[in-house]
């Protein structure tokens, strides 16, 4: 059931997505009519089957895919809107400071031979002073729990230390809202819950996605059922996941969480 | 590859390593300026320098199994590379240009060992951009830096699935296809990766400007700064 959004809901929310189409060259569609508001404070969900176009709407929230300005399938105009700014070339500054965005391997994002220069990069292109820049990495770093490794080469780091480095130098940058793709991926249970706890101090809006499940029912206040580039379901966790025989159309599982509650 | 596989002896605290990089820079380019200038007839000089170098080595306790490995490396291809000059001459002309080949090529390789495991890469990167080195290019050796270990991953990773469907000897033909199917792959995923890598930058604001974080932190900074933010 995708959110049909009015005008009023638009401009208050942190994104509005209208009849998104988008096509990788030369491929199938990969995003068809896809249309969802995100206000601020929620934390949003995207679950489904592998490719069924969860990264590729993720990287749409921040203007990364190389294709042109995605746009409505009803008319010639941007299908996306963040805080109230259209994504067009012009406003991808502006857009990428108010969305952070979190890869789903952290080596992608990890370019830098030490985390403090890491973390340091996003704050140093937004033009902060040296000073400011300093004060960032260290308290994004704190925020993450690895102030300590401020002089670390990002070559020595576990996995869920990578991901936690990623997402302090994504905090560096101060967005409102955090896209973060699949940021659960390859974590151990402590690992997950160390970036859970991170997450938790977030005081913005959340969109991610995930296979885990289990998860979404514990964080998430809504999900989004995407599956072979179309929007299926919107809901709360509890009443969207419970529904087994959506979740098995849909190639999901209840997750253990709700299977224990029915 | 191991993260320190070029650098390992880098965090040491010896004599070596406690000098100014600047001097370690200024020294290693010397010994391979003087390397280069000095004709080959003038082996002897040479022999000097490769001991003064062996011995910045033996100072820093790099050892010997180290150097002789990184060595078995280098050395067939600078010999390889030196050959082809009198083998292109059918043998008659051409062995003094390629003894200066590889006496220089093992000078300058063994100097440069000895630099990146008495300085850190990031004592290396910032030294060169002090002394004015274009900040794209230190940026550029940065990426290479750390990339280069993520390749030799990749490599690892996909040597390690084709070894694990390989159920015999491949004949010597299989494994050069082999290799070039996997040099292709590599490429690919280079190229893949590369792509990604760049979103990552544009996610946190790159627009084509390298900035440099100048401000060397010390525990007394992070106290301080998370004091003040509770």
């Amino acid at each position: 059931m995708p959110a049909s959004g009015s005008a009023a809901s638009e401009s208050s929310a942190a994104i509005s997505v209208r009849r998104l189409n988008f096509a990788y060259a030369g491929d199938r569609s990969a995003l068809t009519d896809v249309s969802f508001d995100v206000q601020r404070g929620e934390i949003v969900a995207i679950v489904g089957p592998s490719g069924a176009g969860k990264s590729t709407l993720l990287m749409h929230l921040n203007g990364l895919l190389p294709a042109d300005v995605p746009r409505r399938r009803d008319a010639d105009e941007p299908a996306i809107t963040i805080a109230g700014q259209t994504i067009v070339r012009e406003n991808l500054p502006n857009i990428r400071r108010f969305v952070g965005f979190l890869f789903q391997d952290p080596d992608d994002q990890l370019f830098c031979p030490t985390v403090g220069e890491d973390v340091a990069f996003g704050p140093l292109n937004l033009g902060c002073s040296q000073a400011e820049v300093t004060k960032r990495v260290i308290e994004s770093l704190t925020a993450v729990n690895l102030a300590d490794a401020i002089s670390r080469s990002t070559l020595q780091l576990s996995m869920g230390e990578r991901k936690r480095v990623c997402l302090a130098g994504v905090l560096a940058c101060r967005p409102e809202v955090l896209a973060l793709d699949e940021p659960f991926s390859n974590l151990d249970p402590r690992a997950r819950n160390n970036l859970l706890d991170c997450l938790r101090q977030f005081d913005g809006t959340i969109v991610l996605t995930t296979h885990d499940l289990d998860v979404v029912v514990e964080f998430c206040t809504r999900v989004l059922v995407l599956d072979n580039g179309c929007l299926h379901a919107d809901g709360p966790p509890a009443e969207i996941l419970a529904n087994s025989s959506l979740m098995q159309r849909h190639g999901l599982e209840v997750p253990f969480r709700l299977q224990s509650r029915q | 590859m191991a993260g320190n596989y070029w650098d390992r002896y880098a965090r040491e605290m010896s004599v070596c390593h406690r000098l100014p990089t600047g001097l370690k820079l200024s020294l290693t380019l010397t010994v391979i300026l003087l390397g280069c200038l000095i004709p080959v007839e003038h082996w002897p000089v040479h022999i000097l320098l490769l001991s003064l170098v062996f011995a910045g080595q033996s100072l820093a306790g790099i050892s010997v199994s180290y150097l002789v490995k990184r060595l078995s490396l280098f050395l067939p291809m600078i010999s390889i590379l030196s050959l082809s000059l009198p083998l292109s001459h059918g043998g008659s002309a051409g062995w003094i240009i390629a003894a200066s080949i590889f006496l220089r090529g093992a000078l300058a390789f063994m100097a440069m060992l000895w630099l990146v495991n008495v300085t850190t890469t990031d004592q290396m990167l910032e030294t060169m951009r002090r002394y004015g080195m274009p900040a794209i290019v230190v940026a550029t050796l940065a990426f290479m830096y750390r990339y280069l270990f993520l390749a030799w991953d990749e490599r690892d990773r996909m040597l390690q699935a084709r070894r694990a469907r390989t159920f015999g000897t491949p004949t010597v033909r299989q494994r050069w296809q082999l290799g070039t199917q996997l040099i292709g792959m590599l490429l690919i995923r280079s190229m893949s990766r590369a792509e990604r890598i760049y979103g990552a930058m544009c996610a946190r604001g790159w627009n084509g400007t390298v900035h440099h974080w100048d401000s060397p932190v010390t525990a007394e900074t992070v106290g301080r700064i998370q004091r003040k933010a509770g």
